[in-house]
């Protein structure tokens, strides 16, 4: 059934080149933690994209009862954690899932770094690395606000006169993003949850794809 | 396969005729040179194996540790000590010393960041050598080193120096009790000294709230007059100036409101 | 000079380059105004908040003036409490924020009874002169901000924090 399926899109779509490369790439020795227990370092980046994947997923279903609004964004995380069935663990994914991502992409970082991998041909995939870096980073930042708790706010109130100390335009930056030259207030919250729930993640998903289609490209470096 | 001119297609599409197609067929073991492996689903299904472990860690971990959630924010609780998400200690931290703060607040918060974060994305062209092996390259290897060592450095005596009792206890989620104004115990209270630091509503500020102490009212005078003293360090200042009878009426009203 | 003419290859070129860019600023231009409004809109700044503290009864010693204004934060409006130490200084009045610089605890007017005439923080034994220096050796890092002050009809009218002018 299911191959009858395959080969009725098959026939019109022609994906087989598609999947088969991506299957049958050959994953060599020097990565394959079977082989040399110490090719374990390669898995960092596997894993920060599985946890990324956990942070999309569980960010979804959190804006299912999550509201960004100063009076009723705290209420609705409480609930959420408090009152519906396994909130707690759907919002203990997305808040640990937060540590960890920054904890693997920090890892597989220094994976990279060590290993000379950057090097020439691949110095382009690395700066698009680093920006993923950086694109993670934004959304450990925007996010810490969004619960709407008193660590959230004083801390965020901090983040943003870092940014204000900027010189020449620290000014313009602090109001894009407080969204109010003084009041860290009802507009910061909507800039934030806009920032961390579209922009953010659609600069992530490009960067991603970019990473992801090099590496298919290039093939993974050599051993040392 | 034949492709280019007279290439024969199905039926009206670009997608080329069944006889060009590649074959479904995954290459032969033997095409695989040594011990390297074909990604699926040899490979993937390791690959997974250990997302699985690291999955039920996870698991347990969010239902271990519920994530913190503390009281709703207030923007005029002016005494709330600020605490990043801890990966964000270290710039916290370098923020809190002489050469990178008050006039040189541009040095830790965006030079020394800045820095780092363009020579990070720069790597590549900064150390464009053949050589991949961290040992033959002493340079970028050291730099590296140093700059994880001052990140752990910099996290850790963010973590020493930080009150973290108080910072629970500032973040705690206050229920809120009904303050009866006109209850001579809170006039008192709002006549004090006391009032600027635990709030109009005792729901507290830079001291912690007093709604619901566990002290009984005589400890609760106790404290108003000597303060509270930890460490050897006096984070609480003796406060009480007022007469003994209104120190009795005041800790008594405190007392009943956690009942 | 015929090399540089223009083929109609370049021509479309161009002209699609034109078009995309058209139709990109199209898109972007309202939605970039729209996101950097705060920045434009002009502040109604200076907006002075008139108090019931009489100008006539103010002297040389501070006193505590405690007033409500509302703050307006787009769609959300909310009823913000707020004092000051209000003295006069010869003709000149000086308004002092209660704000401590250490960690924002309130200070007071003569708190402490070996210094009658300085600001006293309770939480942390900071002390201020009178125009809001800070005293060395106490915890504070600065001197404590000032309000803009009027006199409107005999009140006394507070208007926006500025840092300290009075300390030199």
């Amino acid at each position: 059934m299911l191959n009858k399926l395959y080969d009725w899109v098959d026939e019109r779509l022609d994906i087989t080149p598609i999947w088969r490369d991506i299957a049958d790439h050959e994953v060599p020795e020097h990565v394959n933690p079977a082989h040399h227990f110490s090719a374990f370092v390669y898995c960092f980046g596997g894993l920060t994209f599985f946890i990324t994947v956990i942070q999309i997923l569980s960010g979804m279903f959190l804006t299912m009862y999550y509201v960004p609004d100063i009076e009723n964004a705290w209420q609705s995380v409480y609930y959420l954690q408090n009152e519906v069935a396994f909130g707690e663990i759907v919002r203990g994914m997305h808040h640990w899932g937060s540590s960890l991502v920054v904890v693997m992409i920090f890892l597989h970082t220094l994976r990279v770094f060590f290993t000379g991998s950057y090097k020439k041909p691949r110095e382009l995939n690395w700066i698009v690395g680093v920006l993923l870096f950086g694109v993670i980073l934004g959304l450990s930042f925007t996010g810490y606000l969004l619960p709407w708790d008193m660590k959230a706010l004083f801390a965020t109130k901090v983040g943003i006169e870092i940014a204000a100390s900027v010189p020449v335009i620290g000014g313009a930056i602090k109001v894009l993003l407080a969204g109010d030259s003084t009041i860290l207030g009802a507009q910061t919250l909507t800039r934030f949850f806009a920032i961390h729930v579209f922009f953010l993640p659609a600069a992530l998903l490009g960067l991603l794809g970019a990473h992801f289609i090099m590496i298919r490209r290039q093939g993974i470096s050599g051993p040392l | 396969m034949h492709r280019g001119k007279g290439m024969k297609f199905v039926g009206d599409s670009r997608v080329p005729g069944l006889q060009h197609r590649k074959p479904n067929i995954p290459k032969d073991y033997s095409e695989y040179p040594g011990k390297t492996e074909a990604f699926w689903p040899n490979f993937l299904l390791k690959e997974w194996m250990i997302g699985s472990v690291f999955l039920v860690g996870y698991l347990l971990l969010t239902v271990a540790h519920p994530s913190p959630l503390e009281g709703q924010a207030d923007p005029t609780n002016t005494g709330y000590i600020p605490l990043p998400d801890w990966y964000f200690l270290f710039l916290y931290q370098l923020l809190k010393y002489e050469f990178a703060s008050g006039p040189f607040n541009v040095v830790g918060a965006i030079i020394m960041p800045g820095l780092a974060f363009t020579a990070l994305m720069l790597a590549p062209f900064l150390d464009p050598g053949p050589e991949r092996r961290p040992s033959k390259r002493p340079l970028p290897t050291g730099f590296m080193l140093l700059a994880i060592a001052s990140i752990i450095f910099l996290t850790w005596e963010s973590v020493v120096n930080h009150d973290w009792e108080a910072a629970e206890a500032q973040g705690k989620i206050v229920e809120e009790v009904e303050i009866d104004t006109a209850d001579p115990g809170y006039e008192i209270y709002s006549g004090s000294a006391c009032i600027s630091c635990h709030g109009d509503n005792l729901e507290g500020a830079v001291g912690p709230a007093l709604t619901a102490t566990a002290f009984t009212a005589e400890e609760i005078a106790e404290i108003a007059v000597n303060g509270i003293e930890r460490d050897g360090e006096q984070v609480m200042p003796p406060s009480w100036d007022g007469s003994e009878e209104d120190l009795k009426v005041m800790t008594e009203f405190i007392d009943g409101l956690s009942e | 000079m015929s090399n540089n003419r223009v083929s109609r290859r370049q021509f479309l070129g161009y002209t699609l380059t034109g078009v995309g860019g058209f139709m990109a600023a199209g898109m972007l231009m309202p939605m970039v105004r729209f996101a950097v409004d705060p920045l434009l809109q002009e502040k109604a700044g200076g907006d002075f908040i008139l108090t019931d503290q009489k100008v006539a009864d103010l002297s040389e010693e501070p006193v505590r003036v405690d007033f409500a204004f509302e703050q307006v934060d787009a769609w959300y409006t909310s009823e913000v409490t707020s004092s000051a130490w209000v003295y006069k200084e010869g003709d000149k009045l000086i308004a002092l924020s209660p704000v401590c610089k250490h960690l924002g605890c309130t200070v007071n007017w003569g708190g402490d009874p070996e210094h009658p005439t300085q600001f006293f923080c309770p939480c942390h034994a900071g002390r201020y002169e009178k125009n809001g220096k800070n005293i060395a050796g106490t915890p504070p890092l600065g001197p404590l901000d000032e309000f803009a002050i009027e006199d409107r009809d005999g009140l006394v009218a507070l208007g926006a924090v500025k840092a300290n002018t009075l300390v030199k």
